[in-house]
C-alpha cells in the first residue's frame, strides 16, 4: 500500500494493517522518518514537503516491485506525507513483513534508499533567517552503492 | 473625459457630491491569490497555522470596504447597504479567487470599496498562508461590473491581463486555431526550487512548433519562453517523460507530459 497524504499517520495502526489477514509473515521491520530541527540549517524551524502527483506513486510501486524481486517479501506499507510539518512530525513510514528477518531489514532499507533518491519530492526548510530547497546528499547517493554490489 | 478628481488647477478635489442623484448602485470587483498547490490544500482542509482563513478574510475584506475612505484620499464616506466577499478556491489554477460585491443607495460609486474589499481580503489571505507559502501572488484585481450613476452599468468585455503560465497557454491556444491541427499540446511542468526560480509551473507547446521531436527541441523551446533561460542550465536537472525519469536525449510524442525538477529529497 503507497499513500501520500498531507495528514500525519499513526503508526501503530500501520503495523496492524501490515499483513493484516495472513499468517505467513515472521518479521516487521518498520522505519519512520521524522522532521529535524536542524540540517543544512542548525536552526529548522519547519519544512515543507512538495510532490509530483502520479509520478511520485509510479517511483515508489516501482521500487517496492524491485525489492519484491530480490528478498520474498509478504507486504509493504508505505506512507509519506507532504505539505508543511515541523521538527518531530514523521515523515514517512516503510514498513516491510517478511518470513524470516534478514529480508525484512535488508527490504526494509533497500526502499528507503532508493525512496530518498528516486521518487520526485522536494523538502523547502524554514528557518528564522529564511526558507531555502534542500540539496541532494552524496552519502544518500552513497548509500544506493551497497545494493549494487550483490 | 475628465479626471472628476482633479480641479481646474489640476489639484485634488474631492467631488462635490450633494447635487448628484441618488440612485441605487452596486459594483463587483474580482482578484486572485496564486499559491502552491499544497498550499490551497491545507487551506481547504482548514489546517493553516493561523486558522479559519477564509472566514479572517472576509470579515477583512467587509471591514475594509467600509473603511476604504479612510485609504483612498478622494473617496467620499459611504453607508454601504450590503457588502459581501466570497472565495472560490481554484484547484485546476490552484488560487484563490476572491469576488465582492457592494451595494448602496447613494450619491457616489461603490467600484472602490469593491475593488478595495478584494484587494484586502487577498491580501488577509496573503498573511494568513505566508508561513507556508511566501510565494503567493496577488493578482488580476479589477472591477467586473458596475451599475447606477450616470454612467449606467459597465461591464468587463473580455478577460485581461493573464498570469504568465496562462499567457504562454494562451499563445499556444491561439498558435492552435490558426494551425487547425488536431495535434495534441506536450504538457511541460517544473517542480520545486526549479519552478519558483522560473516563476513558471507549466507550460504547453504543441509538437509542431518545436525545431524537433525530441527533448533537446523542446528545452530549445523553453528557453526561448521564459525570462532566466540559465535557470536550465544546472547539471543536475533532472526530466521525467509521462512521469518515468529519462537521461540524454529522447523522443517527444504529441500529449506527453514532461517534468523538469532538481535532485529528490524526500524521505
Amino acid at each position: 500500500m503507497i499513500t501520500i497524504q498531507y495528514e500525519p499517520f499513526d503508526i501503530g495502526n500501520l503495523h496492524k494493517r501490515l499483513s493484516q489477514g495472513g499468517h505467513a509473515t515472521g518479521a516487521v521491520v518498520s522505519f519512520v522518518g521524522r522532521v529535524r530541527d536542524f540540517n543544512e540549517s542548525p536552526e529548522v524551524t519547519a519544512l515543507t514537503l512538495e510532490h509530483y502527483p502520479g509520478m511520485t506513486e509510479r517511483a515508489l510501486e516501482s521500487v517496492v516491485e524491485r525489492a519484491r524481486s530480490r528478498w520474498q517479501v509478504n507486504d509493504v506499507i508505505i506512507v509519506h506525507r507532504i505539505g508543511y510539518m515541523t521538527p518531530g512530525d514523521d515523515i514517512v513510514a516503510v514498513l516491510v513483513s517478511t518470513p524470516h528477518r534478514h529480508a525484512a531489514f535488508e527490504a526494509c532499507a533497500f526502499i528507503m534508499d532508493f525512496l530518498k533518491t528516486s521518487a520526485p519530492f522536494w523538502k523547502k526548510e524554514h528557518t528564522r533567517s529564511g526558507d531555502y530547497w534542500v540539496s541532494e546528499r552524496e552519502s544518500d547517493l552513497a548509500s544506493l552503492k551497497r545494493w549494487e554490489q550483490q | 473625459m475628465t479626471l472628476t478628481h482633479l480641479n481646474e488647477r489640476g489639484e485634488a478635489s474631492m467631488v462635490d457630491v450633494s447635487d448628484k442623484q441618488s440612485s441605487h448602485r452596486e459594483a463587483v470587483a474580482t482578484g486572485r491569490i496564486v499559491m502552491q498547490p499544497e498550499t490551497l490544500k491545507l487551506l481547504a482542509e482548514g489546517d493553516m497555522p493561523k486558522g479559519d482563513v477564509l472566514a479572517t478574510a472576509r470579515i477583512a475584506g467587509i471591514q475594509a470596504a467600509k473603511r476604504t475612505h479612510e485609504l483612498i484620499p478622494l473617496c467620499h464616506a459611504l453607508m454601504l447597504s450590503k457588502v459581501a466577499v466570497d472565495f472560490e478556491l481554484d484547484t485546476a489554477n490552484h488560487c484563490v479567487r476572491v469576488t465582492a460585491f457592494c451595494r448602496l443607495e447613494g450619491r457616489t460609486g461603490v467600484e472602490m470599496e469593491a475593488l478595495t474589499a478584494v484587494s484586502v481580503a487577498c491580501l488577509t489571505l496573503y498573511d494568513m498562508c505566508k508561513a507556508v507559502d511566501r510565494g503567493m501572488e496577488i493578482m488580476d484585481v479589477r472591477l467586473d461590473r458596475k451599475s447606477g450613476g450616470q454612467s449606467g452599468v459597465w461591464e468587463r468585455k473580455a478577460p485581461s491581463a493573464m498570469d504568465v503560465n496562462e499567457s504562454v497557454t494562451a499563445e499556444t491556444a491561439a498558435l492552435n486555431t490558426l494551425d487547425n491541427t488536431n495535434e495534441r499540446p506536450v504538457e511541460i511542468r517544473f517542480f520545486a526550487e526549479l519552478r519558483e526560480r522560473l516563476g513558471i509551473e507549466k507550460l504547453s507547446v504543441l509538437p509542431g512548433h518545436l525545431s524537433s521531436p525530441t527533448l533537446m527541441g523542446l528545452k530549445e523551446w523553453i528557453r526561448s519562453q521564459v525570462e532566466a533561460p540559465q535557470v536550465l542550465d544546472q547539471p543536475r536537472l533532472l526530466c521525467a517523460v509521462n512521469h518515468d525519469m529519462v537521461q540524454g536525449d529522447v523522443t517527444i510524442n504529441p500529449g506527453d507530459e514532461v517534468a523538469f525538477f532538481p535532485p529528490v529529497t524526500g524521505g
